[in-house]
C-alpha cells in the first residue's frame, strides 16, 4: 500500500492538513510561470541551508548569498521540468510553505526562515527514515534538488576535488 | 530541417515513411530506407544539438538531452531514468558500451514468445553489419582506475571480467559522453545514420512531438504532431499533419506504447505498454587511499557477467556489473545524506569508486516489468513496482559489489542505501547489507535502459508487434527501437536495438519496394 502511494498531492495534502489541524484555503503555488514564489524559495533555503552544511560559506553574509545564488541555479533547473513534474513540485511546495503543511509533512515546528540548521536536519532525517512513502518522496525530491542544482555550478566544483572537463583543443 | 530554430512546420506533409524519433532503431531505419530511394520524414521531439554544443557540463546536457531533463521518475518517484531526447536519441548520450544481445536472452524469447528465427546464428551477420557500420569493436587503451579497480578486484576473487566493446573512432578518452561527445568519437546516430540519410534525401523535423495517429479502417491514416519546447510543453496550437505509406514508431521505450495509447491503437490482449523493463541499477560506493578521478577516461571498459552466467536466467534475478563514469551533479544527488556528513564525502569524491549492478528483469514471474499509462496531459507515466524478488537481486548485488572493492584494496565501502553507513571491512559490510531492509526510497535505485512495452511475439496474444517487426493489428505501422524487447537485455541495450532493427528495417524495405539494401 506504501510503495503504491503516489505524490498525488491533492489527495494526500487533503488528509495531511486536516491530521494538522490546518485549512487549504490559504494556499498559494509554489511555482508561478516555473519561477519559485516566495514561499517556495524560503522552504528551498532551509533546505539549503540543513543539505548544504558544510558545503557552504561559514561568514553569514557570504553564505546568504550563495544561498541566492543557489536558488536562482534552482530555479532554472525546475524551470527545465516538464509541465508534470512542474505542476507537482508546485503542490509540494505550495503545501510545505503553509505552516500547517510543514508540521504535517516534515514535523518542522519553527518556520523555514526561522528554524535551525540542526531542527531542519532533524526534520529531513525524520522523513528519510519515515515509513509513509509520501514523506521519503518528499525527502528526496528536497534533498535530491537542492543537490543537484548547487553542484552544477564550477563554484561548488573545488568542494569535490573535482577540476571541470577536460580543455579541447 | 523543419521545427525549432529551423524552417517552420508546414501543415502537412506526405512522404513513403514516417519515423517517429531519431535514436538508435530510427537511425538504422532511416539508413536503410533512404538507401533503397525511399523518401523518409523523421520526427524528433528534442533539439539538434551537436560536438560544437557539447561543453562536458552537466547543467547543459541534462536540460537539452535527456528526457524530462534527466529526472524522469517512475510513478512512484522510486527510480530515476536517465534516457536520452536529441537528435540521436540516447546514442547521442550513453557511454558506448556495446554487447550483442546474449544467448540466453535470444533462446529465452524462442521458448517462450515464439521468436524462433531469434537464434545466434540468424542475428549474427546482423549484428555484425551494425558493428562494421559503427566502428564498434575492442577498444585498446588501458582502462581509467574506476575500471581497473573492477577488474583488478574482480581477478582477486576468481571472477571473470572482460573489456567491453565500445562505438567510437578516434576516442580522446575524456570520459564525457554522457553529455555528448564533444569530438565526435562516440559513432552515435548523430554523426552516423542521421547524417546519411539526410544527404540521400530525408527530412528531419526536430522539437516536434508525434501527437497521436489518426487510425481508420485496421490502418494509420496520418500522423499528427505538434511543435515543442525544449521542456517539452506545446510551442504553439500548430498541427503538422502527415501522411505516410508505413510508419515506424522508434520514440524509445515508455514513449513509443505512449504514443499508440493516446492513438487509442487497438490491443485486443491488453499488452501494449506492459512489460516495460529497466535493468533497475543500485551503486556501491568506495574511498581509496589513491585518486580513482571516476570522471576522468573513457566509462565502462570492463565488465563481469559473472552474476548472470553462473545462475539459470529463469531463477533468482542475476545482476551484470559495472563501472560508471561520475561527474558532481549525477554523484551528488545519487549519492545518500546531507549536511556536515555529505560535505566530507564529497570531498573524497577524487578518490571514490562506483560499481553498478544491473539487475536482469523480466525472466521470471515475480519480475514482471512496469506498464506505461498515460497523463491527462498525455505525457506517459510508468509504473513499475519494485518487487521482493528483484530487491533481493539488489542486496546480492550489493554484496558482490562491496566484495570486490574491498579485495581491490577499498579503504571504506558505502552501499547506495539510506540506512547504510561507510564499512571499513568485508565482513562488517557483508554484515550489515545482509540486515539493510531492501525496500524501494530507502535503497536508491536508478535505470538507464528502458526496453519493452510494445513487445516483439510470434503470436497475438503474447506481444503488440509480429516478428518482422509489423503491429500485430495495424498493418502500416512498425515498431523499431528498444520497446520491442519482451525481457529485458541483461546488457547495455543499445547494439541488440541495432542488431534487431538491421533485420527488421531490411525487411521492411523489401516489403516496401522490393530492393535489397544492407547497412554495410
Amino acid at each position: 500500500m506504501q510503495r503504491r502511494t503516489l505524490l498525488k498531492l491533492g489527495i494526500g495534502a487533503t488528509a495531511l492538513l486536516a491530521v494538522a489541524g490546518g485549512g487549504l484555503a490559504l494556499l498559494r503555488p509554489g511555482l508561478v510561470n516555473g519561477h519559485l514564489t516566495a514561499g517556495a524559495q524560503s522552504v528551498f533555503r532551509g533546505v539549503g541551508r540543513a543539505v548544504l552544511d558544510g558545503s557552504l560559506p561559514s561568514d553569514a553574509i557570504e553564505r546568504d548569498r550563495a544561498l541566492s545564488t543557489h536558488l536562482k541555479r534552482l530555479n532554472d533547473t525546475l524551470a527545465a521540468f516538464p509541465a508534470a513534474t512542474q505542476a507537482e513540485l508546485s503542490q509540494l511546495l505550495s503545501l510545505l510553505a503553509s505552516a500547517a503543511g510543514r508540521i504535517g509533512l516534515t514535523g518542522l515546528r519553527d518556520d523555514w526562515a526561522n528554524a535551525s540548521v540542526t531542527d531542519i536536519q532533524s526534520a529531513l532525517q525524520g522523513m528519510r527514515a519515515s515509513r509513509l512513502a509520501l514523506r521519503q518522496q518528499v525527502y528526496h525530491a528536497l534533498r535530491d534538488l537542492t543537490n543537484a542544482a548547487f553542484y552544477s555550478d564550477p563554484v561548488a566544483w573545488p568542494l569535490m576535488g573535482y577540476p571541470g572537463p577536460r580543455a579541447i583543443v | 530541417m523543419f521545427g525549432g530554430p529551423h524552417a517552420a512546420l508546414p501543415a502537412s506533409l506526405s512522404c513513403d515513411v514516417a519515423i517517429i524519433g531519431s535514436g538508435a532503431g530510427a537511425g538504422i531505419t532511416a539508413e536503410l530506407l533512404t538507401k533503397a530511394g525511399l523518401e523518409v520524414v523523421l520526427i524528433e521531439e528534442g533539439p539538434l544539438r551537436s560536438s560544437t554544443d557539447f561543453k562536458q557540463r552537466e547543467s547543459d546536457a541534462y536540460p537539452s538531452l535527456y528526457q524530462e531533463s534527466a529526472a524522469r521518475k517512475t510513478a512512484d518517484k522510486a527510480i530515476n531514468i536517465l534516457q536520452g531526447r536529441c537528435v540521436g536519441g540516447s546514442t547521442t548520450v550513453n557511454w558506448t558500451s556495446s554487447f550483442r544481445t546474449p544467448s540466453s536472452t535470444l533462446s529465452y524469447w524462442q521458448q517462450r514468445f515464439g521468436l524462433a528465427e531469434l537464434t545466434d546464428d540468424a542475428m549474427s551477420p546482423w549484428f555484425a553489419a551494425a558493428e562494421r557500420r559503427l566502428n564498434i569493436g575492442p577498444w585498446l587503451t588501458p582502462p581509467n582506475e574506476n575500471n581497473d579497480l573492477l577488474r583488478r578486484g574482480a581477478a582477486k576473487l576468481g571472477i571473470p571480467a572482460a573489456a567491453i566493446h565500445r562505438n567510437v573512432k578516434g576516442c580522446w578518452n575524456l570520459g564525457s559522453c554522457g553529455m555528448g561527445c564533444p569530438t565526435n568519437a562516440k559513432q552515435s546516430m548523430l554523426v552516423t545514420t542521421i547524417p546519411a540519410a539526410l544527404d540521400q534525401g530525408a527530412n528531419l523535423i526536430t522539437q516536434t512531438q508525434a501527437r497521436e495517429f489518426e487510425l481508420s479502417g485496421g490502418k494509420v491514416a496520418a500522423l499528427r504532431c505538434t511543435p515543442v519546447k525544449i521542456d517539452g510543453t506545446p510551442a504553439s496550437d500548430s498541427v503538422t499533419r502527415i501522411v505516410a505509406k508505413h510508419y515506424v514508431v522508434a520514440g524509445g521505450a515508455i514513449n513509443s506504447p505512449a504514443l499508440l495509447k493516446r492513438s487509442n491503437a487497438p490491443d485486443p490482449h491488453g499488452r501494449l505498454g506492459t512489460r516495460t523493463f529497466l535493468h533497475p541499477v543500485v551503486i556501491s560506493a568506495a574511498t581509496f587511499d589513491q585518486n580513482v578521478e571516476a570522471w576522468n577516461g573513457a566509462p565502462q571498459t570492463i565488465y563481469s557477467d559473472h552474476f548472470l552466467d553462473t545462475q539459470a536466467i529463469d531463477g533468482p534475478i542475476g545482476y551484470k556489473l559495472e563501472a560508471p563514469p561520475m561527474h558532481p551533479v549525477i554523484f551528488a544527488s545519487t549519492l545518500t545524506g546531507f549536511g556536515q556528513r555529505q560535505a566530507e564525502l564529497l570531498r573524497s569524491f577524487p578518490q571514490m569508486h562506483s560499481l553498478l549492478a544491473l539487475l536482469r528483469d523480466g525472466f521470471h514471474e515475480e519480475s514482471p516489468g512496469g506498464t506505461v499509462t498515460l497523463r491527462s496531459d498525455g505525457t506517459p507515466m510508468l509504473d513499475y513496482p519494485l518487487t521482493d524478488f528483484v530487491m533481493e537481486g539488489a542486496r546480492r548485488a550489493f554484496l558482490s559489489m562491496a566484495e570486490i572493492q574491498f579485495a581491490a584494496g577499498a579503504r571504506t565501502v558505502s552501499p547506495v542505501h539510506e540506512m547504510a553507513t561507510s564499512y571499513t571491512t568485508w565482513a562488517e559490510a557483508r554484515d550489515a547489507i545482509r540486515a539493510l531492509p531492501m525496500k524501494p526510497y530507502v535503497t536508491r535505485v536508478v535505470s538507464a535502459h528502458v526496453m519493452g512495452g510494445c513487445g516483439l511475439a510470434g503470436s497475438e496474444r503474447l506481444g503488440v508487434v509480429r516478428p518482422d517487426g509489423q503491429h500485430w493489428q495495424l498493418n502500416n505501422v512498425s515498431v523499431h527501437d528498444g520497446s520491442l524487447f519482451p525481457t529485458s537485455i541483461g546488457a547495455n541495450p543499445q547494439l541488440s536495438i541495432y542488431g534487431l532493427v538491421n533485420k527488421l528495417a531490411t525487411g521492411l524495405v523489401k516489403r516496401l519496394n522490393g530492393r535489397d539494401v544492407t547497412l554495410a
